[in-house]
């Protein structure tokens, strides 16, 4: 397949903006030969296309990745030189991709934007260490587990004194009453 | 519109592709958002949850780059985890949306350096089911004791950690009894082991509860396999009560109680007062603090069952059980939760009178001061309520009602 009949196959399938979760439809298509049509003509697609394409990349099965390593690198080495600012921060975050299996995080120096807003926000994550807002793994932890992931538990607040129990108490101490009494008569059959 | 968003009004911008086109203009509406939910807190996020989830699963790439962005930051020693808890409610939404991030959460988890891990975990997360060999791949190598394992974090995933429970603890789920006890394993391994590292090194694998965990919760999920009815039930309530101080096995019995009870023929044919099911529920709830919304989500689902199928009194006496265990629940901590849930159904008007009535004068039986101003403003206008406690009061003013309402005015400003 010629640059052009490549760019226009990308463009028929990833050219709408409605859908912009659609790159996976593409990777079952992917070969080597057409990942090399597709850096040739890469710098004419359309960059939401260009996006699209790159985040195909993550739905390839991780043996195909390995061996199309050195051609996915090159589509997003001319990704991070791209002049659309959401193509090469994409780009930039694939980068590692292909050869480690995990995004890159070093992302600061490249992107102006991405560097302010990320340290004002780490300021502000640093000043909410109260508000525990648990990561949802916690329900399931053991005491000791929980203590090491995330420190100790602050006890809720008291909005009020408890003059007695509630029903509840009763409840429970009937039901283990009525529980040994079947497990004596058990023992006694 | 960077013209507005250069001016600091993130705020006014709210067309979800407007915000999205320019990654300088979505990066600031990013940042205004994850502060509010840093300043506001659970409520906040939950309200905000569903419009942050639209711009940020607007394209792959924005829900990449948001994500990115977060996992730096939960990296942080100090409130890291905070931003931990918005990546897992953002990544159930999308999921929610029928969009597949697995592949961007396992990219972002560390998983990559443990690639047979990472296929047999991202399989069952990208079909959201388990299967036996992918199962077996994790087993064994979480098991082996030649190699070290992958960290424990990698399986500490909660969709995966509910796709377990639920393997294991419902009743529609047929597990093969032959790998049973790898589910076992795992999730008991994951609830339990802690890990020491040191300067991003691993120093030492802690096991200690490992085995404690996985005996307990094989006692439970067997009990809970089995089938039984309340009566053949009784007679393992002490085992029950202690196996459920382990958080994840009342995690496993919360979720068997919950589809018991939402059998239509359970309260027909249970003739307990207080059916062993629920009180199974009130131990989960003295024990687990961080399980007080899961408990309070089932009895309210409970609650606002419409149990057609029994008599109007049976049924109202069953709804005064359901609050009874709100009252425990509220008893335990979780004061503001109840006492807004029991105010929307006042608010309402669907719920019956008596039923608000009996909730509150259960409450006014076992609290005392000191109140706090939050609390009282949430109850009080629940007592002053005519239509509520005017039934409670006694002309000499010498009840429980007439003594919250003095003590309130001599101490609160109250509106």
């Amino acid at each position: 397949m010629a640059a052009g009949d490549t760019a226009l196959w990308l463009h028929n399938k990833l050219g709408s903006t409605d859908d912009l979760w659609s790159g996976k439809t593409i990777c079952s298509q992917l070969s080597q030969d057409k990942l090399q049509n597709i850096h040739s003509c890469f710098h004419t697609l359309q960059p939401h296309v260009k996006a699209k394409l790159m985040l195909s990349f993550l739905h390839i099965p991780r043996r195909n990745v390995d061996l199309w390593k050195s051609q996915l690198e090159e589509i997003l080495m001319a990704a991070i030189h791209d002049t659309d600012q959401w193509v090469s921060m994409v780009g930039e975050i694939l980068r590692t991709y292909p050869a480690t299996g995990a995004l890159n995080l070093e992302l600061e120096d490249n992107n102006g934007t991405f560097a302010e807003v990320l340290s004002d926000l780490k300021k502000l994550v640093k000043r909410s260490v109260d508000l525990k807002m648990l990561p949802m793994e916690c329900q399931f932890l053991n005491k000791t587990a929980l203590v090491a992931t995330t420190g100790q538990q602050p006890q809720p607040t008291k909005h009020f004194a408890l003059k007695r129990k509630p029903k509840s108490a009763t409840l429970r101490a009937e039901l283990l009453q009525k529980s040994s009494e079947v497990a004596m008569n058990k023992k006694r059959n | 519109i960077k013209l507005i968003s250069d001016a600091g009004y993130q705020g006014e911008i709210t067309s979800v592709s407007t915000a999205c086109h320019q990654i300088e203009v979505f990066s600031r509406v990013l940042r205004t958002s994850i502060t509010t939910f840093l300043e506001g807190g659970m409520d906040v996020m939950e309200k905000n949850l569903p419009e942050f989830t639209k711009m940020v699963c607007h394209g792959e790439h924005t829900y990449l780059y948001s994500q990115v962005m977060m996992t730096i930051l939960a990296q942080e020693q100090k409130g890291g985890s905070n931003i931990r808890r918005i990546c897992q409610e953002l990544q159930k939404c999308a999921n929610e949306r029928g969009l597949d991030v697995t592949p961007i959460t396992l990219a972002l988890s560390g998983a990559a350096a443990y690639p047979r891990a990472c296929q047999a975990l991202s399989s069952m997360l990208s079909k959201k089911a388990l299967n036996p060999a992918d199962i077996t791949v994790l087993y064994k190598m979480y098991s082996d004791n030649q190699y070290p394992p992958p960290p424990v974090d990698l399986i500490r995933v909660p969709a995966f950690l509910d796709l377990l429970i639920e393997s294991l603890f419902k009743m529609n789920t047929r597990l093969n009894p032959e790998h049973k006890s790898k589910y076992i394993y795992l999730l008991s391994y994951a609830a339990s082991v802690t890990e020491v590292y040191k300067k991003g090194v691993r120093k030492q694998i802690e096991k200690k509860e490992l085995k404690p965990t996985t005996q307990a919760l094989e006692k439970v999920q067997t009990l809970c396999a089995q089938n039984k009815n309340a009566s053949e039930l009784l007679v393992d309530v002490s085992t029950l009560f202690q196996c459920i101080k382990f958080p994840v096995i009342a995690i496993g019995v919360l979720a068997w109680v919950d589809e018991i009870l939402s059998d239509k023929s359970y309260f027909k044919l249970n003739t307990d007062h207080t059916p062993l099911h629920l009180v199974l529920v009130d131990e989960i709830v003295t024990n687990h603090l961080l399980l007080h919304q899961k408990a309070l989500d089932l009895l309210i689902r409970l609650f606002e069952n419409s149990f057609d199928e029994l008599d109007v009194l049976v049924r109202l006496e069953l709804k005064k059980t359901v609050l009874d265990r709100m009252v425990h629940v509220f008893s335990c901590g979780c004061v503001l939760p109840v006492v807004n849930y029991i105010r929307e159904c006042h608010n309402k008007q669907d719920t019956d009178i008596s039923l608000i009535r009996h909730f509150v004068s259960e409450v006014l039986d076992v609290i005392a001061p000191p109140y706090t101003q939050e609390f009282v403003n949430l109850f009080l206008p629940l007592i002053e309520n005519d239509g509520i406690t005017g039934t409670l009061r006694s002309e000499d003013g010498n009840d429980y009602v007439s003594e919250f309402i003095c003590h309130c005015k001599a101490n609160f400003v109250t509106t």
